[in-house]
Formats: structure tokens, sequence, C-alpha cells
């Protein structure tokens, strides 16, 4: 019995010497280039950069403090949520020494003033001098490290600041390259039972369950978010207030101008505000209690 | 003393093989962790970035990519083509990568193919397939492996070639209508970001629905191969063609959308003028330059003449192909619900009443014998079996 007990003993032993040598390094004892590659890695999948507060600027003040410089938001692997990466800096002074400090913030939260408040994902010690530059969708952090200046470069893919209309083109994204994306596939990515898009094919208006994904008030304002982008099966505008931004907004498949479906747009420069809504010829568009048209 | 023996022995050897294995993969850390592996591991990425850049260069430039010469053959073969169809409708086409990744040589990287779609090198993904949040629209995804370091990355594509953006200005729906008559019916589409379909949705593109689609709304379709990948999808009804478009995020062309987008504007530089004048024909300010010309009308004048291809017509003034012509054409239609087939089709000889815009037939959207069309007494003169009722998608995106 004895001998069985310290036999599984030093099994285990012999074990954790394998596990921990298969472990990824300290994240607080990491070099530049370890840093480099780990950052690399995930940031390159980021899909918003937020709170850049000194573009283009060596970071000198205040000395000895810490500060949060940046922070990217980073899809999870499977892609079904998205964590925030908060990048804090600690100005050297004296015997302090300069530390670059990568957080992860669990559901893209909002980062904290200063770190150590959530999980380290990445310590530098050691640096000096560091600049944070994003241009033309790549992100560059500059800086002195064993007294030479090192630079980390990652593109950013998936960073997108706005989209080009132009007549006769198809759609185009302003980001790194218009219509590319780098994604984090997972088998998960593929469930159906982890989809969170809003709406079924079968939702209608006129039967009661069609999600209203933007709601414009009678003085044209938008209440709460626009959540269009997250309709399974599209969306479609509504005819009510005649605001510049255009009506109410469902997901779903568009039955405008059928029987007690939303009236279509008619559009806001050639047609009088009574005209506003097309309905199918032998019906008459009438506001409901939210002044959207229907076809009657 | 001899069960100790019996276990101490085997258990001894098994610590020292495992603690072997523990060296082995220690030392191994150890040489590794020098600032190269990093700096390769980081290399290695910005590879597979490249190589993705190079990816997306291919797919939107299709058939006048210089890699699509040097594998068209082997394609074309693999897929059964042998009849000349529209090239351009290999621009972001996944069948492309498809070839791609399987005759493109001395490549540094390898696309990994999907296993469970018969080993598809893409698939595709849209909302209704995918949980990865953050999707705008439909897309291709595929998996690249860097050659030198079994490095992996995941990309997606979009479609950015087979949409137009339709201009905001003030339009008019239908034909014109006699000033005894009464009013055009116009409308506008300001404020509003409208991209149409600019040809019609094909096979290739129904098999891929088939394939990575809910099978619950594509019972009883049957995939096409060959010279078919390529022609219109014409044997859906309407149900199934509502679903296609809402598959894609998009919605079924809708009738005044058409007619904007084929009605050539008297003065592109006017967006609000006082009336909305159009002609007959999308070629020509003109009602009375109609010509039978294949190239403008593909009518039952030219079956005989040259094979049926999609995209046989110039396009319209914003940019949409077979705005007359070819096979039947069905919208939704808002406004006069009955009239939702575009007729001019090669059923009807050039000189029909047919071809002429905004001038509807109707199709009740589940057969497709003479008996579910509304031909108002304007029908065909040869019996057809079964008329072939082509669709195309449109989709609004917000600011």
């Amino acid at each position: 019995m004895h001998a069985r007990g310290a036999s599984v003993k030093i099994l285990m032993l012999a074990l954790l010497l394998v596990c921990s040598s298969c472990m990824r390094n300290d994240p607080e004892n990491m070099t530049a280039e370890e840093a480099d590659q780990l950052l690399t890695t995930e940031w390159v999948y980021a899909t918003a950069l937020d709170q850049l507060k000194y573009n283009g600027e060596v970071i000198t003040r205040p000395p000895g403090f810490e500060q949060l410089v940046m922070s990217l938001v980073i899809p999870t692997k499977g892609g079904l949520s998205s964590n925030r990466h908060c990048v804090y800096y600690q100005v050297p002074y004296k015997e302090k020494q300069g530390v670059l400090i990568v957080e992860v913030v669990k559901n893209a939260e909002a980062c904290g003033e200063t770190s150590g408040e959530n999980k380290n994902f990445l310590k530098l010690t050691g640096i000096d001098k560091l600049k944070v530059t994003f241009q033309n969708f790549k992100l560059n952090l500059d800086f002195s490290y064993n007294k030479k200046s090192y630079t980390m470069s990652t593109p950013l893919a998936n960073i997108e600041s706005g989209l080009i209309h132009e007549k006769y083109q198809g759609l185009k994204e302003k980001r790194l390259v218009s219509g590319l994306r780098l994604l984090r596939l997972s088998d998960e990515s593929f469930d159906f039972g982890s989809n969170k898009y809003l709406g079924k094919l079968s939702d209608r208006f006129s039967r009661g369950n069609a999600i209203r994904c933007e709601q414009v008030n009678k003085d044209c304002e938008t209440i709460g978010e626009n959540r269009c982008d997250q309709c399974r099966y599209g969306w479609y505008e509504v005819v009510d207030f005649q605001c510049p931004q255009g009506g109410s907004k469902f997901c779903g498949q568009n039955h405008c101008g059928e029987k007690n479906e939303p009236a279509c747009p008619r559009g806001i420069k050639v047609i009088d505000p009574e005209e506003a809504g097309i309905c199918q010829s032998d019906l008459e568009p009438k506001p409901n209690l939210d002044k959207i048209l229907i076809c009657q | 003393m001899k069960n100790y023996k019996r276990f101490i022995v085997p258990v001894a050897v098994c610590a020292v093989v495992i603690g072997a294995i523990g060296y082995y993969f220690y030392k191994n850390q150890k040489n590794l962790s020098n600032p190269d592996r990093f700096i390769q591991e980081k290399a290695a990425y910005l590879r597979l970035i490249q190589n993705s850049s190079e990816i997306h260069k291919l797919w939107e430039a299709g058939e006048e990519s210089r890699e699509w010469t040097l594998i068209k053959s082997d394609c074309f073969k693999k897929l059964g083509i042998s009849q000349k169809f529209d090239e351009s409708l290999l621009r972001c086409h996944p069948l492309l990568l498809q070839c791609h990744a399987e005759f493109s040589k001395n490549l540094t990287y390898k696309i990994i193919n999907v296993e469970e779609y018969e080993n598809s090198a893409y698939r595709l993904m849209t909302k209704s397939n995918s949980s990865y949040q953050g999707l705008r629209e439909t897309g291709v995804a595929l998996t690249i492996e860097d050659l030198q370091s079994k490095k992996r990355m995941d990309l997606f594509l979009t479609d950015q070639c087979h949409e137009v953006y339709l201009e905001q200005r003030a339009y008019a729906y239908g034909e014109p209508v006699d000033a005894k008559d009464g009013d055009d019916y116009r409308f506008d589409n300001f404020n509003r970001h409208i991209y149409l379909d600019n040809h019609l949705v094909t096979n290739s593109e129904i098999n891929d629905w088939i394939k990575f689609g809910n099978p619950d709304f594509t019972r009883g379709l049957k995939s096409k191969s060959g010279d078919d990948l390529f022609l219109p999808a014409v044997d859906l009804n309407y149900s199934q063609i509502e679903n296609y478009c809402s598959f894609k995020g998009k919605q079924v062309m809708l009738a005044h959308f058409f007619d904007a987008a084929t009605f050539l504007p008297m003065d592109l530089a006017e967006k609000i003028p006082k009336k909305n004048l159009r002609s007959p024909y999308y070629w020509t300010k003109k009602a009375s330059e109609y010509k039978a010309d294949c190239n403008l009308i593909y009518s039952k004048d030219c079956v005989n003449k040259k094979g049926y291809q999609l995209n046989s017509t110039g396009p319209s003034w914003a940019g949409i192909h077979d705005s007359m012509g070819g096979v039947f054409e069905v919208f939704r239609n808002p406004i006069d619900p009955e009239s939702n087939l575009k007729a001019s089709s090669f059923y009807f000889d050039s000189k029909s009443s047919w071809h002429k815009l905004g001038f509807r037939a109707g199709w009740n959207g589940d057969g497709f014998d003479l008996r579910d069309f509304d031909f108002r007494g304007l029908n065909p003169f040869v019996a057809i079996d079964r008329f072939q009722v082509g669709f195309r998608c449109m989709r609004e995106v917000l600011p």
C-alpha cells in the first residue's frame, strides 16, 4: 500500500515536470521580442482601437505614474464575444522603471484608469520613450529597451473607419484592405445554438413579432442603439416621422406595401409628406399608434 | 517486500521515461525561448497577412489576374465548363478560390479544406449560419496555412464585385404616364444607401445556399454543375427566392428600384428634374432609336445567332446587366403586386411590345407553365414547357 502511494507520487512529480516545461513563459517576465510576437498574434484581430490619447507623441508625463494609453477590442476564439486589451504605460522616473502592461477585460468592458484590476496579459519592464502611432491601419509602438530602440508594428486589418458609397460601384470599406477581414474561427463559430443575431425568417410586422432595431422619435432622435447590423436576415425601414435619417427600422424579410405591413418609404424630396408611404394600389397608408404608416 | 518490488521497478522505469520526455521538452523550450523564435513567429504572422492580401487581390481581379490564366484550363476541366460565359462573374467568386487551392503552384501557403463540406476550400458565412459576431454581410471564409511555420489564419472575403450603388436622386416607377392621364409615380432615395445586384443570381450561388444554408429552406432544390454554374437560377419558386435573398441579408429586387436603375435619366447632372422623362430602352433617351440588336436585347431572334449567357447585354446607366431580354425576371412590386415580371425575354421576338422598360407581366410565383403567368393577352407564340424565371436581390446599407 505504502509502495503504491510512493509510486503515484513519483509519477505525479514527473508529470508536473513535463507540464511545467510545456507551459508558456511568465507574462510578468518577458522580452521585447516575446511581447512583440504575443501582441501581434492577438492585435491583428482587433476590431476597435479606443482611447488612444497620444497618437504619434512620445509619452513622457507624468513621470513615475501609470496611465492608460489605449485599448483594443479583440474577438475571442470562435468570435462569439470580445475582450478588451487595456494598455497601460508607467513612465520611468528615478528608480521606477518604465513598464508596459496589457490587461484583459472580459466582454470588452471599460478599462480601469490604472492596471491591477484584471488579469495581466503581458508586462514588459525596462522600456522608455514610448510612442504609440496609429496610421494607415498600422499600429506602431516605438520605445527604447535595453538602450536600443525597438519598434513593434502590427497591421490592424479589422479596424474600419467608415464606408465608401460611390455611384456605380460596390460597397467599399475604409480599412487596410477593403473587403478583407481576419477571423478567429473555431467549431463554436458555426454552432447555431450560439447564434445571437436577431430575428427569424418567419417574423412579420403584421404578426407583431418583428424586432425593432432602430427607433426614431417625433423629434427625430434615435432612441437607444441602432442594432440593425445585428439582424440575421437583413432589415427594412418604415415611414413614421419623416426624419432626415429616415424612419424606424425592423429586422427581417421586407413585406412593405402589403396588407397590414408598413408602407415602403417613397422618399423625402419629390413627394408631399402625406404621400410618403408606398402601399399596394388597393391599400391606403394609415398611421398606427407609433405613427408608423401601415397599409390597410 | 515482494509487492514493493513488483511496483517499484515499472514505476521507476516510467518515471525515468517521463522525466526524460520532460527534460527534452524543457530543453527544447529553453532553446526556443531565444528572441529568434519570437521574431520568426511574428514573421510567420506577417507572411500570412501578406498572403491574405494576395488572395484578396486574386479574389477581386478574377479573370483579369495572372493566376487565372495559369489555372483556367484545369479549373474549367474540373468544373465541367465547356461553353463561353462572362468570365467577369468569376470576380469575388469562391469557385475561383477553389481552383486556386487545387491548381496554383509554388505557393508559400496552402488553403485548408473544410472536411465537413466535401473538402471545399471555403465556406459561405452569413449571419444565419454562423455565430461569429460583427459580420456585416455574407462572405467567404477560408483558412490558410503558412508552409514554413505551419501557422494558420482565417480570412473572410466579402463580395464587392457584384453590386452597384444606386445614386441618390429622383426616379419614376413604371411606363411614362401621358400628361392627360395624371402624374408619374415618382419617388427618391435621398439619404438611403441602396445596393443592387448587377446580375441575376446564378446556379453556382444557389449551390452554395444548398451547401451552407439551412436545409429546411432549400428542400427540393438540386445543385447544378458544368455549364449551368454560371447561368441564372431559374427554377426557384417565389418563396424560395425570398428566402435566398434573406439568407444573403438582402431582399428581392423591388420593381421600382429596378426601374430606377434601368430608365436612363435625361440629364445625369440634374438629381431632381421637374419631370422624370424616360425612354422605354435602357441605352437611349429616344424611343425612336430602338433597334433589334442582340447586344442590347437578347430576344427570340438571337437564340439561333448566339448562345444565351448571363450578362448577354450591356449594362444600364446604373450598371445592372440584362435589363431587357434573356430569361424572365421576377421582382417584388409593392405598388402593383400583379405586375411583378420582366417579360422582355428570349420568349418574344424583337418586335414584341414586351420589350419595353417598366412594362411588366405577372407571375403567381408557384409554377412555370403558361397558366402560372399573366401575359395580358400578349402570349408567346410558341409552346413553352417550362418558362425560366430569374431574379436578383438588393439591400440597403446603414450610413
